[in-house]
């Protein structure tokens, strides 16, 4: 036996794994060490992608700061916004309209739909099945032209705004949501069977990465990864904000924390966030949606147009930025990924004094390491899609 | 390693969480594990899929030129609502000027920073902009320009098309190439309007 | 003589024609719209001549066109010999193949007897597999010369799941060589006149494990790992380019022919029309005398026969797009833990029942 070991002489090979990779989408970079197929080693390089988010927005008003958080997570723009929306309404200590935050809700959650739909139907493209993505994608596409007609965006939304919304949901905004649930449910259905039963697709996923609950606190994981793991948390349950306590939904929970289980849990939102949506729209309310506070929120053009007090104090807010009182905030939501959390410094000026997103993909992709060793090369394409690492929110 | 009672977070009780397994009856009989049932089911889908597109391409249905959702895109152009922000475009009013007082509200919120105007008078004292450019290069068509101007000069227009280049110089627009007439912009400027209303706002 | 000459000659065109100039072409075609319209897309439509797209058919002329065109690279630090090779390996065997599979039966025309085969050997079969292994060694000599990581990890996977494939493979199909008796597949072909003996019915499990490695030693999806472009880019063919490139693509779709070919030989009754025998078939065209019936007939199989061929395609093309892709150790898992005792199996089975009949 130690003749062989000697005689035979193999040793590692050290691979770099992007970033033009096909699994890695340009934002990130490993560093393989394979045994033969087996991975060694694991070294996940970010910041591709950095665009200095943190840093910009210590430059700009707090009002610019929104088409920056769009930037965020692409996939689920929406979410960003309102983050951050609701940690400066936070910070000022005022609440917005019982319209504008059921509009919210919906918006969100339409994006949280969106990201989902992104998220299995990559993993599909990845592990071959390429028929899986494009079903997917047509239902995301029908759910991103519901967002344009409300946003005037596909992807760019800034659509949210510190004390109400840029604008009003559209008429008939009610019946084509449905019509798109309709055809997006038949879609789920299709790539449910395709995928959920499919032998092949459950041999690729389950128990691989295998993340036990007790280490997915300790690496900080929320979100889909951290409820497949068996947890159930959820900001939007845990902490309720907007008018998510006035919903009825569940939060679908794993057992085990392998990739099938995240799989598995985000089938399941999607169905929940389907149902928010519809439960959303039919409680909600006529009214305003934007507070009438010109000190933090722009006037409206009717008052602007024809008042010249309204048009002076409009001017000072735009040119000088709102005034956010002096403090500190954090405040979490349930973005696609997991928890997206911004923390604000105001130092009272015009502009934010730090301005730190809690990415929720960062912990994740630091636990890569940690889950991926002693795999397969191929696992690290479904886990890495399970991770779902958005470069523009991890590297910002 | 099933779900555990000390990992629910803070006080919440569980039927308020309301989590729900989603991995029941997951494990595979006998019959799913031989693979071809499976297959078999897969191929049905795909195949329904198929055959219906392709009835869909020799009999479309009524007021769609097929049944797939796709827009052959230079023949065909998608119904473009009015919430879409395309290029941000100068008003010109019906005398050929344009309608911006140069205020510089647009040039200050611009996060792109894309913005640059050097106002000027005219001689019946009416201020406008001697030079408006706008970098399309660095324009993220945030639609914050069209947001806080004080006099429904600067809106987004519809246009979507040819605003590549291959050259970057080619992208800085002057004030000539941003002005369209207001005819052309109504829809738009009613929309902003509309929006931006006072009944969207609390008393 | 001269006239035995033109025969071979007219057939080896004829194979050849179909093969290079019908299918190879087409089949990037077929691949691309029908993978489309079965995800409610569209697919390639664009490249046109005068504004006449022709639903995307001439989408394979300026492939090519731009293929050829294009610079033929060889990396830095790769074994140009092997390199410029492996492409010519795995293309050749897919063409060579095809010679011994019978697309009609034979004819008397003029006097003259036509077989309707470029070469009818008494071991057909198991040239078929002696040249469908030589394939291997194009896929492996790629990933090996290229000097590339990538590639490497393709060749191996290749190399490991072909050899794997091929044993389960030659195992599968001995159930219908002790059913029919020859080795020959003109025979085999035309022992399958009644439709219940056609060789699927006869040998159901022989042909599912028939068809799984054909899929496999193809390197089609789900069995695509050594070419697995998320995890290892393109595997074997990373660094190919131009008319090389082209060379494996049509390696792989006349391979696909070759397979389609071989199965409609073995399980699908070749040649023969369910419940219309030939010779009802030949009292139809009656009519057209004796030698213009007989020609007529020949049409009509030639015709049948690769109608089959044509369905095998479809069907291997559905599988390939509806189903993701096999891990690694799971084929390995599959090939030698599943499909060879099934295959033993499968010969035990029809061994004792060939013999108790």
């Amino acid at each position: 036996m130690t003749d062989l070991a000697k005689n035979l002489h193999t040793e590692h090979m050290v691979i770099n794994m992007g970033p033009s990779h096909p699994v890695t989408h340009g934002t990130v970079k490993f560093l393989v060490t394979l045994d033969g197929e087996t991975i060694v080693d694991f070294d996940v390089e970010i910041g591709y992608l950095h665009r200095g988010f943190e840093k910009m927005c210590e430059n700009s008003t707090w009002e610019q700061v929104f088409p920056y958080t769009d930037r965020l997570n692409y996939l689920s723009p929406i979410i960003n916004n309102v983050g951050y929306a609701l940690a400066v309404e936070k910070l000022i200590g005022i609440d917005t309209p019982e319209r504008c935050k059921y509009v919210r809700v919906i918006v969100s959650e339409l994006s949280r739909l969106a990201d989902h739909l992104t998220n299995v139907a990559a993993s599909g493209l990845e592990l071959g099945a390429f028929t899986a993505f494009l079903y997917f994608v047509e239902a995301r596409d029908l759910i991103w032209d519901l967002l344009e007609s409300v946003c005037g965006a596909r992807l760019t939304s800034n659509y949210v705004r510190i004390g109400g919304l840029k604008n009003d949901l559209p008429d008939g905004f009610k019946e084509q949501t449905k019509e798109v649930f309709k055809r997006c449910r038949e879609l789920w259905i299709d790539v449910d069977k395709l995928l959920t039963k499919n032998r092949i697709f459950i041999d690729r996923l389950k128990d691989v990465c295998i993340m036990p609950p007790d280490e997915a606190i300790a690496w900080g994981f929320t979100g889909p990864c951290l409820r497949a793991s068996g947890v159930p948390y959820d900001v939007r349950k845990a902490q309720p904000y907007l008018v998510y306590d006035q919903i009825d939904f569940e939060i679908p929970i794993g057992e085990k924390g392998d990739n099938f289980d995240r799989y598995l849990v985000r089938m399941e939102e999607i169905n929940q966030s389907m149902r928010i949506v519809e439960q959303a729209l039919d409680k909600l309310p006529d009214g305003p949606i934007n507070v009438d506070m010109p000190e933090y929120r722009w006037q409206s053009k009717d008052d602007i147009y024809t008042k010249i007090e309204s048009l002076i104090f409009h001017f000072k807010t735009v040119t000088g930025g709102i005034r956010v009182p002096q403090g500190e905030v954090y405040f979490p939501v349930e973005g696609a990924n997991g928890e997206v959390g911004f923390y604000l410094v105001s130092d009272g000026s015009g502009k934010p004094y730090k301005c730190r997103v809690r990415p929720p993909c960062f912990p994740l992709t630091a636990a890569m390491p940690r889950m991926i060793k002693g795999a397969l090369i191929a696992d690290i394409v479904p886990t890495f899609d399970m991770i779902h690492m958005i470069g523009g929110e991890c590297d910002r | 390693m099933s779900y555990k009672s000390n990992y629910i977070v803070g006080s919440i009780p569980l039927d308020k969480l309301k989590p729900k397994k989603v991995r029941k009856n997951i494990e595979l009989t006998l019959w799913e594990r031989l693979y071809i049932p499976e297959i078999v089911r897969g191929m049905y889908i795909t195949t329904r899929h198929f055959i219906i597109n392709m009835i869909g391409f020799v009999f479309p249905p009524e007021g769609k030129k097929r049944k797939i959702f796709t827009v052959y895109y230079p023949e065909e152009k998608l119904t473009i609502h009015v919430a879409y922000r395309g290029r941000p475009v100068l008003v010109q009013r019906e005398d050929g000027k344009e309608k911006c007082v140069a205020c510089g509200l647009c040039e200050r919120i611009c996060p792109a920073l894309a913005i640059s105007i050097v106002g000027g008078e005219r001689e019946n004292k009416e201020r406008y902009p001697v030079t408006y450019t706008l970098d399309m290069s660095r324009c993220v068509y945030c639609g914050l320009c069209e947001e806080v101007c004080p006099h429904e000069a600067i809106v987004m227009s519809d246009e979507y098309i040819g605003l590549a280049e291959y050259d970057r110089k080619n992208m800085i627009y002057p004030k000539e190439k941003l002005l369209v007439p207001v005819a052309r912009l109504k829809n738009r400027i009613e929309y902003v309007r509309e929006i931006y209303g006072k009944a969207n706002y609390m008393d | 003589m001269i006239a035995d000459l033109i025969e071979a000659i007219a057939k080896i065109l004829f194979v050849f024609g179909v093969n290079m100039g019908f299918f190879a072409p087409i089949l990037g075609w077929v691949e691309r719209k029908q993978s489309a319209v079965m995800q409610d897309r569209v697919g390639a439509n664009r490249a046109d001549i005068f504004g006449f797209t022709l639903i995307g058919l001439l989408h394979p002329l300026s492939d090519t066109i731009k293929l050829i065109t294009k610079e033929d690279f060889i990396p830095a630090g790769a074994n140009k010999l092997f390199h410029t090779l492996a492409p010519f390996i795995s293309l050749t065997p897919a063409l060579i193949t095809f010679a011994v599979v019978p697309f009609g039966g034979q004819y008397e025309i003029f006097g003259r007897r036509i077989n309707l085969v470029v070469a009818d050997l008494d071991v057909g079969i198991l040239f078929v597999f002696a040249f469908a292994s030589l394939a291997t060694y194009g896929t492996v000599l790629a990933g090996w010369s290229s000097n590339n990581n990538w590639s490497f990890l393709g060749g191996l996977r290749a190399a490991a799941q072909m050899l794997s494939y091929e044993v389960a493979m030659g195992l599968s199909i001995i159930g219908i060589i002790m059913v029919y008796g020859s080795l020959k597949l003109t025979e085999i072909g035309a022992m399958q006149t009644d439709f219940f003996k056609w060789g699927i019915f006869l040998q159901p499990i022989g042909f599912i494990l028939f068809l799984t490695c054909a899929i496999a030693e193809n390197k089609r999806a789900p069995f695509d790992i050594p070419e697995a472009e998320t995890e290892i880019v393109a595997g074997y063919f990373t660094e190919y380019s131009s008319m090389k490139f082209i060379m494996f693509w049509m390696g792989e779709f006349l391979e696909m022919v070759t397979i389609s070919g071989i199965i409609t030989t073995l399980f699908l009754g070749a040649w023969h029309l369910p419940f219309i025998s030939d010779e009802r078939l030949l009292s139809l065209f009656g009519f057209a005398g004796p030698n213009g019936s007989i020609i007529m007939l020949m049409m009509a199989n030639i015709a049948t026969f690769f109608g089959k061929i044509i369905f095998m395609i479809w069907f291997q093309m559905t599988i390939r797009w509806t189903l993701p892709r096999f891990r690694y150790d799971q084929i390995m898992k599959l090939g030698w833990k599943i499909m060879l005792p099934i295959s033993l199996i499968n010969i035990f089975i029809t061994g004792l029942v060939v013999l108790l009949k």
